[in-house]
């Protein structure tokens, strides 16, 4: 049953994959009659592209900023669907949901592009806000183009987009719910907080688990569109992630070879993320990605 | 079941006896989070629609996007939807969405069953297999390089089957599958049902409320996907609607100093962004009510229990 | 946390895309290494890898005679770099031809092209009637402008390469210089010498133009001549100027007091938008849209413009009017919103850009906002009197004809090269810009006006096959098109040319990204998020990075090759 999706994956991820052998190459695509031929005749350096990535200043930079953004989103963004989810789940008009539903998920269909035009145009020097505030003698402000406060805008950002998206899978988490669990739980005494605690979450943790120990896989990887889109606003310093690091030094300047030795570098350390939050979901109790 | 058929389906359905009426307070902060929520997203949605509507005048004295509508011109959307441009790519985008989203399913559902039987043939090796996928790409250059050496540039698989399986979302799909009762299945094998059986009438229909969400992030995908377009694509009439969006909202920005006329008038590029937005809103507006309808609370406790 | 479904390519994006006219400054700078290369040596292995420039002797050989095109005088005459001027619509029947007969062999030809916008429907009237006059049947691949640099770089990593592909100064990045000369065709044999006058339009292209096209010891490419008088104009919103009754800065201290005074945040108006480009031209820095430009021979010494005080000055000062709150908050951002609408809509009322904004913003407004003027002001020298400016690149987008292509090919590629190089007032010229009389445009009051269908159809991108010699043509606004040329011919007589100008330099690949950081160094530091003393910092790092091996090299190449300047 596996067989189709396996055949997909082999051919149109592994096969490309393969193409990260130029990570221990200096190479260059145009050499010879095809991007493949290429490879063949590239010259190998070993673990060079590798030692130029790990000496690189500004790649470990932007491992920080990543890891510092990372840590904000998992604290300040991963709850909310959550939360959203259980409230939503709690209004009992079918009608009410249905539409405070619908409204929460609409800014997921927005482009980065048109969530930061619609933040600048509110949160800006010159935007909706700090205008008012002018008009009526006071000081404007600037929340966009503020390298200190960046980190929580980007959150702010996500949260907005992406927050009542993620509520989706929270919510069908819960309609699989068996409500008689409830009833005897009501019958027991537990009273609503009490069975939210012992009913509704332990239904719910499985799937916390496993988008958590996704998203700690993933936690090198946080938002390259949005980032990349505002790097100018506030510099590299603030802005700079792995994502867009290896983007603006590896691909535009077609160093092929140093993008994949920093994407290999990234892969790598997603993979130990990955199965050690699979490991620790496993100690304490929960399925997490695999096992059995 | 506990819910009791209601007249109206914006009156509160019956409370279970069982469970105690809140506290005014708790009911008035629920309402306010909610109701606070729904402002932060229809606020900008307000600005962009009514942005979408104004007229050039009206942005162009604003100088941004406009909060209170003055006057009300459909000239945007006109402009989007003259031509012909626009029907066309909907067409291929709909078609694109809806081959990509079944085959992406079947594919997923088949691989996300297989991989939830417990001691499945290798199924560790297998889940490894597709998770490290999640973390290494490739570059665009051997990726574009196979597609072309398998034929598949300027077709519409170019659009389909390098992006048809999300590993995350065979992930989801596993984990809601072994939520299913072993029990249920052990019988229904003993009952002398083969796998696609059980699949198709015990795991599926107890897993509908996971499967509307799977397929919905596949259709999603697929309809806004247009990076893969501009790149496997070469021929304008073969373009899916994003990329037909983009390139029409950049139109009023075309350099002008080389021949190419001035687009003057009363159009404002920025107008024609928003009507590009709200354009593709539009579809999921429509859609949502048939996914939605999917996570009524206990849906599955009836279906267990028949 | 998103979850996301399909695969990641589908949420791969872009920065904001640059118009193409405007950006040659910016993006060529953003771009790494906007320097081809070749071999100052002519024959040998074409896929060896060389870097230098050819110039001098080994240049003669191969590119085209000049022989100049008289067709239509022009209105105003070029002068001091600027562009030839036409005022003056020409009536259908006064049009002459400059191609007599038809030069295409009637073949298919491949055209890969960026383009920002809908492209045109493939088969439409307008490639149709193209394609009929020039005798070829030519299909266009108009790519999405903004991730042509990833098209681009796969498609010349595959082995399906168009028969004519379009590439941009500010596309020439990391290995697409080595690139071009291993998959495209030498057009030496065609068009060298005395060849070229079999295709009279394309010897009148000025020679500095082929000069340019000049890619690893060969002439690979067919150019888009320009101007080499700066393209960065400051503008002024004349209309408000003139109601006010400010005066014009004559230096840089005037600029900045006068920015104080238009700007009154409370009121949604402030001065200027990023003018970085403006204060380079202001204090004399040497040009930052080439790398070889940016090299210059002073007392025998070759200096590179991040070493000049002029560059640490212009830096300086743009950061004062940041500083002093004079410059529009969204610009900043540098990606939110466009500048040029925020000049319009009067929120800002100076903002540099591309020349050619001056006739289409011109003409954009006068439907709506039939008050609005605006004109460029001459860019004053830093400390009063006149500015020192250096010339930019004669050319900076070319066509290429892929390696291995037929005889017949290459000889219809350059039959429509001939065709899109017709100077202005000719039936060739008419028909690529304004397309079939009737259809494409209509006449009104003697002057071509383009109908809808000309909009959605007549696409500038044939031009990026060859175009004539600079010229400027808008017989729809001639007081418009009279003061750009006379700007560009003032600014063009205080314009030199630093000691690369008008080559193609390709540097040695262990350098190509010794510059990376500093664009957006300069960035941090106008926006006050770095200090000036940080640039001080990184010059010197560049300089013991290899910046002094760079300078040797180029030195090398100036006392082997001699400056093309003259």
């Amino acid at each position: 049953m596996t067989v189709p999706a396996l055949v997909l994956v082999l051919v149109f991820n592994y096969v490309p994959i393969l193409g990260n052998v130029v990570a221990f190459q200096d190479y260059d695509p145009y050499v010879s009659t095809n991007g493949v031929t290429a490879m063949l005749e590239s010259p190998w350096v070993g673990l060079a592209q590798f030692e130029r990535v790990l000496a690189d200043p500004g790649f470990w930079h932007a491992v920080e900023n990543t890891l510092v953004l990372f840590l904000l989103q998992l604290v300040l963004f991963f709850p909310v669907p959550i939360a959203l989810a259980l409230l939503v789940n709690s209004v009992l008009r079918p009608r009410v949901r249905a539409l405070v539903q619908a409204v929460l998920y609409l800014p997921h269909f927005f482009s980065w592009v048109l969530v930061i035009t619609v933040f600048q145009q509110i949160l800006g020097g010159a935007g909706i806000i700090a205008q008012t505030l002018r008009q009526h003698g006071h000081e404007g402000f600037d929340l966009m183009t503020d390298p200190a406060i960046f980190k929580f805008l980007v959150t702010a950002e996500g949260v907005w987009k992406d927050a009542g998206w993620g509520v989706i899978v929270f919510l069908a988490a819960l309609a699989a719910v068996n409500q008689d669990l409830y009833e005897a739980a009501a019958m027991d005494g537990a009273n609503r907080w009490s069975r939210m605690w012992h009913v509704t979450l332990p239904a719910l943790r499985p799937v916390i688990a496993l988008l958590l120990v996704l998203r700690v896989g993933d936690a090198l990887t946080v938002g390259f569109e949005q980032l990349l889109l505002q790097r100018d606003a506030v510099g590299p310093g603030a802005a700079e992630v792995l994502d867009t690091f290896v983007w603006w030094t590896g691909l535009r300047s077609q160093d092929f070879s140093y993008a994949a030795a920093a994407g290999l570098v990234k892969g790598v350390v997603g993979l130990v993320l990955v199965l050690s939050a699979n490991k620790t979901a496993h100690l304490m109790g929960e399925q997490g990605v695999y096992r059995k | 079941m506990t819910r009791r058929p209601t007249s109206s389906r914006w009156a509160a359905p019956a409370r279970p006896v069982w469970e105690e009426p809140p506290s005014r307070a708790g009911l008035a902060a629920k309402g306010l989070i909610l109701i606070l929520a729904c402002l932060a997203v229809l606020f900008p949605l307000w600005i962009v629609v009514v942005t979408s509507l104004s007229s050039k005048r009206t942005i162009t004295e604003t100088g941004g996007l406009v909060v209170v509508p003055r006057d009300i011109t459909f000239l945007a959307y006109q402009e989007l939807l003259s031509g012909g441009q626009v029907t066309r790519a909907a067409v291929v985008s709909v078609l694109v969405t809806v081959t990509g989203t079944l085959f992406s399913m079947a594919v997923s559902v088949l691989c996300a069953y297989g991989l939830s039987r417990p001691g499945s043939l290798g199924h560790r090796f297998i889940l490894l297999t597709l998770m490290a996928t999640m973390f290494f790409g490739a570059g665009l250059i051997p990726t574009y390089l196979l597609v072309q050496t398998l034929g598949l540039t300027d077709t519409y698989l170019a659009l389909i089957l390098p992006s048809a399986v999300s590993v995350f979302n065979i992930l989801v799909l596993r984990g809601f599958f072994m939520g299913v009762s072993p029990e249920l299945v052990d019988s229904a094998r003993i009952d002398g049902a083969g796998e696609l059986r059980i699949l198709w009438q015990i795991v599926m229909p107890l897993s509908r409320a996971v499967i509307a969400v799977i397929t919905l992030f596949y259709a999603v995908g697929y309809w806004s996907a247009w990076f893969n377009a501009s790149i496997y694509l070469s021929d304008q009439n073969m373009m899916p609607l994003q990329n037909v969006l983009i390139q029409l909202a950049q139109k009023q920005e075309i350099p002008v100093g080389l021949g190419q006329a001035v687009k003057a008038g009363n159009l404002s590029g920025l107008a024609v962004q928003m009507a590009v937005m709200v354009l593709a809103l539009l579809p999921v507006a429509v859609l949502s009510p048939f996914v939605q309808k999917h996570f009524r609370k206990g849906m599955l406790t009836g279906a267990v229990k028949g | 946390m998103t979850p996301n479904a399909v695969s990641t390519g589908s949420r791969r994006s872009t920065p904001s895309r640059r118009g193409f006219l405007a950006s040659t400054a910016v993006a060529a700078a953003a771009v790494a290494g906007g320097a081809p290369l070749l071999a100052a040596c002519g024959g040998g292995a074409d896929n060896g890898k060389k870097d230098g420039t050819t110039t001098g002797k080994d240049a003669a050989k191969l590119l085209p005679a000049f022989v100049a095109s008289t067709v239509v005088a022009p209105d105003i005459a070029p002068k001091n770099g600027s562009a030839a001027g036409f005022t003056r619509a020409l009536p259908s029947a006064a049009l002459k031809a400059s191609v007599t007969r038809k030069r295409g062999k009637g073949g298919a030809l491949t055209i890969m092209a960026p383009f920002w916008g809908p492209p045109p429907a493939p088969d439409n009237p307008y490639y149709r009637a193209m394609n009929e006059a020039i005798g070829v049947r030519a299909t266009w691949q108009n790519q999405d402008g903004n991730v042509y640099d990833q098209k681009l770089g796969a498609v010349l990593a595959s082995s399906e390469i168009p028969d004519v592909v379009v590439i941009p100064g500010w596309n020439l990045g990391g290995k697409i210089p080595s690139a071009v000369d291993a998959k495209f065709e030498d057009l030496g044999p065609y068009l060298a010498g005395d060849k070229v006058k079999a295709y009279p339009n394309l010897a009148a292209i000025p020679t500095d133009a082929w000069q340019r096209s000049i890619f690893g010891g060969k002439l690979r490419g067919l150019p888009m001549p320009a101007s080499y008088v700066t393209n960065i104009a400051p503008f002024y919103r004349k209309d408000l100027f003139d109601a006010k009754g400010w005066q014009l800065p004559g230096s840089a201290d005037e600029f900045l007091a006068l920015a104080k005074e238009i700007t009154s945040a409370k009121a949604k108006v402030w001065a200027c938008g990023d003018m970085t480009w403006t204060a380079y031209n202001m204090f004399g820095v040497l040009s930052g849209s080439d790398k070889a430009l940016g090299w210059n021979l002073a007392d025998g010494r070759l200096i590179n413009r991040i070493e000049t005080p002029e560059y640490l000055e212009a830096l300086e000062w743009t950061r004062k009017l940041f500083d002093a709150g004079v410059v529009h908050p969204d610009e900043k951002t540098q990606n939110q919103g466009d500048t040029g609408n925020r000049f319009t809509a009067g929120q800002c009322l100076i903002y540099n850009n591309d020349l050619s904004h001056w006739y289409a913003k011109t003409s954009e407004q006068a439907a709506q906002n039939p008050g609005f003027a605006m004109a460029a002001m001459d860019i004053p020298g830093h400390a009063g009197g006149l500015p020192k400016l250096w010339a930019t690149n004669p050319a900076n987008i070319w066509a290429f004809v892929r390696k291995g292509s037929s005889k017949a090919v290459i000889e219809d590629a350059l039959a429509v090269a001939d065709f899109t190089a017709a100077p202005y007032g000719t039936k060739e010229r008419m028909l690529t810009d304004y397309g079939v009389e009737g259809v494409h445009h209509t006449v009104e009051n003697g002057l071509p006006v383009k109908t809808d269908k000309g909009n959605q159809e007549v696409s500038s991108s044939w031009m990026f096959v060859a175009s004539p010699a600079p010229y400027i043509a808008h017989p729809d606004t001639p007081e418009v098109t009279r003061a750009m040329v006379e700007w560009q011919q003032r600014m063009g007589a205080v314009t030199s040319k630093s000691s690369f100008y008008g080559m193609t330099v390709t540097e040695p690949s262990r350098w190509t990204g010794l510059m990376n950081d500093f664009e957006q160094l300069e960035k941090d530091i106008v926006r006050g998020r770095k200090k000036v003393s940080d640039m001080q910092q990184a010059v010197s790092e560049w300089k013991t990075k290899g910046g002094d091996q760079l300078r040797d090299w180029y030195k090398k190449l100036l006392d082997t090759n001699g400056s093309a300047a003259g």
